[in-house]
């Protein structure tokens, strides 16, 4: 990819400047680059191309307190002065989303931003990273970046999924596979039966987690499927781009997965992760079913089903919240009564954004309280001091919230 | 670069960004208040950043660092005057971030189950050479080369663009 980019052979290990087809801020992180930029630039700067940067507004969305809103004010600030062209301001949802959506991020694209999550692009082949303020900035200036080319390894699931079995378990088992930090500067290839009939939010759920082991990327070659939504959505022809026949893996793994069954990872890390009949039992005080990684409507549609099936009501001691990734996905969830049926069962769902994974907003966890969330991170303390997170898929996720404590949703079928 | 020399503050393995710097302070952007809050969600370390000396030096397991891109992580230790981070791995945008700001981190496998908090420690970045001067203990770690070097020599990033820039 990065061959194709600079005209010309690279090779592992070695240092390129990569020019950015895209630089994206948010309300997090994006105004520490702009007060940055500022300095650096004396408060005269332009930035190298305003049509090449995009601010998404997903962190504390509509802010918060006075210090986000001033922020944010930042943010739209900048944006009006330097003619930013992207602006999706606190509507829109999570970034990385939204951009996928507007059509702005194609296979090939090399794309930065201020969000760790970023490389779940790599779902549709996007080179995508997350980055400090500091590589914004000279991202900014520059309009071009330094990178390491990563080595690759081949990861290769074959087999079939048998229901409720999700991509989400699939994410988990590779997460306990490689542990937080066993794909650490690497670059992941996915690819095999299971990977080639997940859907684009499968692909995406799977790609985020790649950051969970220390992965820089986790490429997804698109299908016919995913390559039409990505030409739709740019109005532009797409080109996928095949790994090289001779490419040489730092490592293949192969794995048959038909019988894999629900997983969960348990506190306090990602790789933590156990089956989910060997926590049965443990009381659980809120569910969440959101974030960058099951925030798209598959992932709400796979509760729903499930909840019609099952046709019961939350548990009422259980505070289930719901966050749909992007204004769209909430505008579908309301259109086919799938919201509807969420609250009207207890649920809460709210505006589109990061939700619980930023702390401070939505669902903070009191001293001792058990949250199970379809997000991506169960560190210590981060949703607030002495809690315990569980990470899960959206069906173990909606079973749980039904009795009340977590359970393998095969249980309950 | 420098040889550092300084008083090592042990930590085990998984420190993430959250540990490091809680999501709950990101929406300062003053990196001397945002020192005030390092380490502050390890247990037992709430008050870090009253204990620490400038020059101290944060010894930790493997990964480090993982978890969020938030800059805070790398700026929270550095304007709290620790000279660096060694550990048995760090996670790629932390150390990233790390360069970028002209912080050294050093990756030394074995290293944190041979140091104890309070141990005096050397460290020599353009060899990866590190010797615990409280044990007479010799380590090597994976030194800082290439485009890396060449930034951190320069202060950080953006002063390594702006050499290219005047020059």
């Amino acid at each position: 990819m990065a061959s194709n980019k600079l005209g010309r052979e690279v090779k592992a290990g070695e240092r390129v400047w990569l020019p950015l087809d895209l630089i994206v801020i948010r309300d997090f992180a994006g105004p520490n680059a702009i007060l940055q930029f500022e300095e650096v630039t004396g408060g005269k700067g332009k930035v190298f191309d305003p049509e090449r940067i995009a601010i998404t507004f997903d962190y504390q969305v509509p802010a918060k307190d006075e210090k986000v809103a001033n922020n944010q004010k930042i943010c739209r600030d900048f944006a009006e002065r330097q003619g930013i062209k992207y602006f999706f301001d606190v509507n829109a949802g999570i970034g990385q989303h939204v951009l996928l959506e507007k059509g702005l991020i194609t296979p090939g694209s090399v794309v930065i931003g201020t969000d760790s999550h970023m490389n779940l692009l790599g779902a549709v082949e996007s080179f995508s990273t997350g980055v400090g303020n500091t590589d914004i900035v000279a991202g900014f200036i520059l309009g071009k970046l330094w990178f390491r080319i990563p080595q690759s390894v081949k990861v290769v699931f074959n087999g079939r999924l048998e229901y409720p079995v999700t991509s989400k378990d699939v994410t988990l088992f590779f997460v306990s596979e490689f542990g937080g930090d066993g794909a650490n500067y690497l670059s992941i290839e996915f690819s095999g039966e299971v990977i080639d009939s997940f859907s684009l939010a499968d692909r995406i759920t799977l790609a985020s987690m790649v950051t969970e082991t220390g992965g820089k990327i986790g490429f997804i070659v698109p299908n016919e499927e995913i390559k039409t939504f990505l030409e739709e959505r740019s109005r532009s022809k797409v080109e996928v781009i095949d790994p090289d026949s001779d490419a040489n893996y730092l490592e293949v793994r192969e794995y048959d997965i038909s019988d894999l069954e629900p997983l969960v990872s348990c506190p306090h890390v990602p790789e933590n992760v156990k089956k989910v009949r060997e926590l049965k039992g443990v009381k659980v005080d809120e569910v969440f079913i959101g974030s960058c990684t099951n925030g798209r409507y598959e992932d709400f549609k796979l509760a729903y089903d499930y909840l019609l099936k099952v046709g019961k009501e939350f548990n009422p001691k259980v505070k289930v919240i719901f966050t749909p990734a992007t204004k769209e996905v909430t505008l579908r969830l309301l259109e086919e009564g799938i919201a509807k049926a969420f609250v009207e069962a207890g649920g809460v769902l709210t505006n589109p954004g990061c939700s619980l994974c930023t702390i401070g907003h939505h669902g903070i966890l009191a001293k001792g309280e058990v949250l199970l969330s379809t997000s991506n991170r169960n560190f210590q303390g981060k949703l607030g001091k002495g809690s315990y997170v569980y990470l899960c898929s959206p069906l173990t996720a909606i079973a749980s919230a039904i009795t009340g404590e977590i359970t393998d949703p095969r249980d309950l079928l | 670069m420098a040889v550092l020399r300084g008083r090592a503050w042990v930590f085990g393995d998984n420190i993430d960004t959250d540990l490091i710097y809680h999501g709950k302070y990101l929406p300062l952007t003053d990196p001397s208040e945002m020192a005030k809050h390092a380490m502050e969600y390890v247990p037992g370390m709430e008050d870090f950043s009253k204990r620490v000396k400038p020059g101290d030096i944060v010894v930790a397991g493997r990964n480090f660092g993982s978890g969020s891109s938030r800059e805070h992580a790398v700026l929270c230790l550095k304007y709290l005057g620790i000279s660096g981070v060694i550990a048995e791995s760090i996670s790629r945008i932390y150390y990233r971030n790390a360069i970028n700001n002209g912080f050294l981190v050093l990756e030394c496998p074995g290293i944190s189950k041979k140091v104890k908090t309070g141990d005096e420690i050397e460290v020599e970045p353009e060899t990866g050479r590190i010797r615990n001067l409280s044990t007479g203990e010799e380590f090597q770690a994976n030194p800082i080369s290439g485009l890396e070097k060449e930034i951190m020599e320069k202060g950080g990033l953006i002063e390594y663009i702006q050499s290219l820039i005047e020059r």
